[in-house]
């Protein structure tokens, strides 16, 4: 179980990674969506936003209408923002699940597993 | 030879899921239908059979995935169940003769050609949402899309070799030919019918998430035991005669046990004399039969411009899944194989271990002039590489090369060569007089699959019911 304060930590590591790289900025050209992580073991929520080609911070609690809903373990989105965690493996297996219209899931699927793989 | 002559309102040439599903419309709606297909067996492209060792083998189209919504309904209404592809564990990579481990949708042993392959099935299923799946020759840019290959794009947007070889075996497994002969726009649409090529590619969530328990032709057997005495099988079909209010389709008939293939294994000639007439048969195939008078130009020419794709599929059994003691979910990646795509085919409860795998396009044709044993040979070599040893002594292979199948000539889908969409798409389902077309090359969702082809049926048997009440055909 990991901490708020960790979970904010490594999502910051992960944003300054994301942003600064251009395969992951061009995929989320055009593409401003309001996105809620809630832990399913701290029961807490989450809430980043994507808007002009850049994540914003994560900030505590759930904000503004979601267009994607992204469920797991607080762990687990630790391991997923350190780039320990193939996130691939966590959806196939149904620990972390994606709620959302079929393209703004298929582009938080393919965003995070390029993340991964570019960190 | 003798010649019968039966009446009906429909007739329907093809008993695969599409012609099933239409002529099941057609008789629960109270039309007098007559489903003809030139085999002894109904399932069109799904073909189920117990081999020689006793394994249960699809030996065609086999698996359901989400938003195959007819797909699962035919299914729940006839009571087959459906059970989980087997994903757990790691896959294989085979590649530049090296062996890699992976999780996931794709290999990641080259970790920046997997985010540069990852990134382009981005790009590429976001420019398919834009392409509307029923009209995709309206498209922006649809002429230019359609005047270059698959290949062009994928060769413009990736800068990755090891993303590039990876994208083409999925596209190799998926359309049953290589990106080179695919028209953009066409590769595009199906991408959009399907949900995606991260969708099309995917078993968990995807396409190839679960298989039916005892085989897919099962549901066409379903379809046609509610059709009865209305199915005619071993009737190949070979001419079409229509008018504006009739059609007549002219057929041989073959008693069971003589191959339908042979001109002289025929009893007795068969005219059918009907109203309206669906054939559920890929564009190809349509093109093979004799219409008087012969079909509009474009039509025609339809037919030619979309050939079936190519590909084997065979099936490796063995006494257990023993790759599963390794941890590996009998996944295979492996560009440049002659196998180049693989899953494991275990029944659910892993009574024996079978894996299925696909060789496709190019690699199809080439290893047709090899033979079986050449092609078994060198399956078996790419499945020692992939899982030791113990994979070359299979219990039994089983192999589907569907280029010789008489009466389908390919698969898994007819695809469109660059150009053919744009100019001569609006004709795949215009009604032509009395004849209209089904078949899963004709639906806008999920064509290329059988649940496109059930939906392909049911709208053609629409189209049929308001023609026969007299009311225009919407179409285009």
């Amino acid at each position: 179980m990991a901490s708020t304060e960790e979970l904010l930590e490594a999502y910051a590591e992960w944003r300054g990674r994301s942003n600064g790289n251009p395969r992951l900025t061009s995929m989320v050209r055009g593409w401003d969506r309001v996105i809620h992580f809630t832990t399913v073991d701290t029961e807490q929520g989450f809430t980043m936003r994507v808007a002009g080609q850049q994540l914003s911070e994560l900030t505590v609690g759930h904000e503004g209408q979601p267009d994607v809903v992204v469920s797991g373990s607080s762990e687990d989105f630790c391991d997923m923002f350190w780039g320990d965690l193939n996130p691939s493996e966590k959806y196939m297996s149904g620990e972390i699940t994606l709620l959302g219209s079929q393209q703004d899931v298929m582009r938080i699927d393919a965003i995070s597993m390029v993340a991964f793989l570019d960190s | 030879m003798s010649e019968h002559v039966r009446e009906c309102e429909v007739v329907v040439v093809g008993a695969g899921y599409s012609g099933l599903a239409a002529a099941r419309h057609l008789v629960r709606a109270g039309v007098d239908t007559l489903v003809l297909d030139a085999r002894h067996r109904v399932g069109g492209r799904s073909f189920t059979e117990v081999s020689e060792a006793g394994y249960t083998v699809d030996r065609g189209g086999q698996w359901i995935g989400p938003t195959q919504d007819h797909l699962a309904a035919l299914a729940a209404e006839l009571g087959v169940a459906t059970f989980p592809t087997f994903t757990e564990g790691q896959g294989v990579e085979l590649r530049d003769g090296n062996r890699h481990l992976y999780v996931g949708l794709i290999p990641t042993s080259d970790p920046e050609g997997a985010a540069d392959g990852i990134a382009c099935m981005l790009h590429l299923d976001l420019a398919a949402f834009d392409v509307p799946v029923d009209a995709p020759w309206d498209a922006a840019d649809a002429a230019a899309r359609d005047a270059q290959t698959l290949a062009t794009y994928l060769d413009s947007h990736l800068t990755s070799a090891s993303a590039r070889a990876i994208l083409e075996v999925a596209v190799k497994a998926i359309f049953g030919t290589g990106s080179g002969e695919l028209s953009l726009l066409f590769s595009l649409f199906y991408l959009h019918a399907g949900g995606g090529l991260t969708n099309l590619a995917r078993t968990t969530g995807g396409a190839q998430e679960r298989r039916f328990a005892g085989g897919s032709q099962q549901l066409a057997e379903g379809m046609a035991a509610e059709l009865a005495e209305r199915v005619l099988l071993g009737a190949p079909v070979e001419s079409v005669t229509y008018d504006a209010d009739h059609v007549t389709v002219g057929a041989r008939v073959v008693p069971p046990g003589a191959d339908p293939a042979d001109p002289a294994a025929a009893h007795h000639g068969l005219r059918v004399r009907a109203r309206r007439a669906i054939l559920a048969m890929a564009p190809a195939l349509c093109g093979r039969l004799d219409f008087s008078p012969p079909l509009p130009g474009n039509r025609d020419q339809l037919g030619q411009r979309m050939p079936m794709g190519a590909v084997t599929k065979i099936h490796a059994f063995y006494d257990e899944p023993f790759w599963r003691a390794d941890g590996l979910n009998g996944q295979i990646v492996a560009p440049g194989s002659i196998l180049e795509s693989a899953f494991d085919n275990s029944p659910d409860d892993a009574s024996h271990g079978a894996i299925v795998g696909f060789i496709a396009g190019d690699d199809c044709r080439r290893m047709e002039a090899a033979g079986p044993a050449a092609r078994q040979a060198a399956v078996l070599d790419d499945l020692a590489r992939a899982f030791g040893p113990r994979a070359r002594t299979p219990v039994e292979v089983v192999e589907q090369h569907w280029p010789a199948e008489p009466f389908t000539r390919g698969g898994p889908v007819a695809i469109s060569s660059p150009g053919a969409l744009t100019a001569l798409g609006p004709a795949l389902r215009r009604p032509v007089g009395p004849l209209h077309w089904a078949g899963t090359e004709t639906a806008t969702q999920w064509c290329g699959y059988l649940d496109g082809a059930l939906s392909a049926g049911l709208r053609a048997a629409d189209e049929v019911l308001h023609a026969l009440q007299g009311e225009p055909v919407g179409l285009d």
